[in-house]
């Protein structure tokens, strides 16, 4: 009798734990599978959320930064519609983004060059200038007058001297050339006016000078 | 309506035109200032021209810019302490003058050099002015004894007019100073 009993408890202790089991795995599997639902559509929401800002340009992530957080949308591979459409805008919208960025650096790059490239001759000008007027004989300056003038297309590129800007408006002295105004500062012992802007062709060779008085 | 719009062009290109060649104080001022710094060119290159040291070569350099500062047929007045008549000379020949000068050494110095009479604008649109200028000669011989020397006074006339030229495929407006007589007021024995 006791062994009876003891069997049928230990039957019933057995049928409740598979049964309970059971039930406890395909629970899991149910919390897990709404948890993963959940998940996806937080990730469509937040893609979606992300993608449509950077469309209206409501966000205030660099051109690196907007590129990174597609990819990291694209990684997701979340396989909607909607978020498949937003993503094939996007990319479009930041390749053209992209193109002129690179259009403008280049740009930048170009003029921060051409200004180097004018500072520099600009720079010598103004000391050759300097130098002729504190020559001490005229073998001297003439021989700076020489070397300054291998920086210009020709001995007649035009020299045009701004006396006065006052109303809005340019008021030229006669205009010279390059080779008289370097014997003028010679003769004069002086230099009087600074470069307001320079010209070149395409050798980088000046051919054409705006002077300013200082 | 092409006529109001052709109307309106030459209104302001007019306006324009009357605005660069009416001059405020400041524009007015750099012309002053432009035409003094002519004269103040003209006498260093008198003081290289006169200079014995100066090389030939560089002196008739420095004659063809002199040229350049005056109008055609100006005249340069030269006195003498020693005589009561003036003589009036073209430029190329007054500057050749100063070159033959019998003298080992030479010393030129103008000081004082200012308007008597302001830039007046003329009916052709010309400024015209009287600027004066003191000059010292010194005259050494070869012993470098003060051989001649003397002070005169002279008045230059400077008209001063807009032009325009074509430069790099543009026109520039500028504004052209040219000296006219020089004439020997005073000169005295000091």
């Amino acid at each position: 009798m006791k062994n009876k009993i003891t069997t049928i408890v230990l039957v019933l202790l057995a049928t409740f734990i598979t049964l309970g089991g059971t039930t406890s795995c395909k629970s899991k599997k149910r919390l897990a599978k709404e948890a993963a639902e959940a998940e996806y559509k937080a990730k469509v929401a937040e893609a979606v959320r992300d993608l449509t800002a950077i469309l209206d340009d409501e966000t205030p992530w660099t051109l690196e930064e907007k590129i990174h957080r597609v990819q990291t949308i694209k990684d997701w591979n979340l396989q909607n519609a909607e978020v498949d459409d937003l993503l094939f805008q996007v990319e479009k919208k930041l390749a053209r983004e992209r193109a002129q960025a690179e259009q403008e650096a280049e740009e930048a790059r170009r003029i921060q060059e051409a200004q180097l490239q004018a500072q520099q001759p600009r720079n010598v000008l103004e000391t050759n200038f300097s130098r002729i007027a504190s020559a001490s004989n005229t073998t001297q300056a003439n021989s700076i007058i020489n070397e300054t003038l291998k920086l210009f297309a020709s001995n007649n590129v035009p020299v045009l001297i701004i006396i006065s800007q006052a109303g809005g408006f340019n008021d030229y002295d006669r205009p010279t050339t390059i080779e008289n105004y370097l014997n003028y500062v010679k003769d004069q012992k002086v230099s009087r006016n600074k470069v307001n802007e320079l010209k070149f062709n395409d050798d980088g060779k000046i051919t054409e000078v705006e002077l300013i008085k200082k | 309506m092409k006529k109001i719009l052709a109307i309106l062009a030459i209104v302001l290109f007019a306006g324009t035109a009357m605005a660069q060649d009416n001059l405020d104080f400041e524009r007015k001022q750099a012309i002053d200032s432009l035409a003094l710094e002519k004269v103040r060119d003209l006498s260093k290159y008198i003081k290289i021209v006169g200079s014995k040291e100066t090389a030939w070569s560089e002196a008739n350099r420095v004659i063809d810019r002199a040229e350049e500062l005056f109008m055609i047929n100006a005249e340069i007045g030269v006195s003498s302490i020693n005589s009561t008549n003036i003589k009036y000379y073209k430029v190329r020949p007054y500057f050749e003058h100063l070159m033959r000068l019998n003298y080992d050494r030479v010393e030129i110095e103008w000081y004082n050099i200012e308007y008597v009479s302001d830039l007046q604008r003329q009916p052709d649109g010309t400024y015209v002015g009287v600027i004066t200028i003191f000059q010292t000669f010194r005259g050494y011989d070869k012993e470098g004894n003060l051989a001649y020397k003397d002070t005169t006074k002279k008045d230059i006339t400077v008209y001063v007019k807009r032009k325009e030229t074509q430069i790099g495929g543009r026109m520039i407006g500028f504004w052209d100073v040219l000296l006219g007589d020089m004439r020997v007021k005073e000169t005295a024995n000091k």
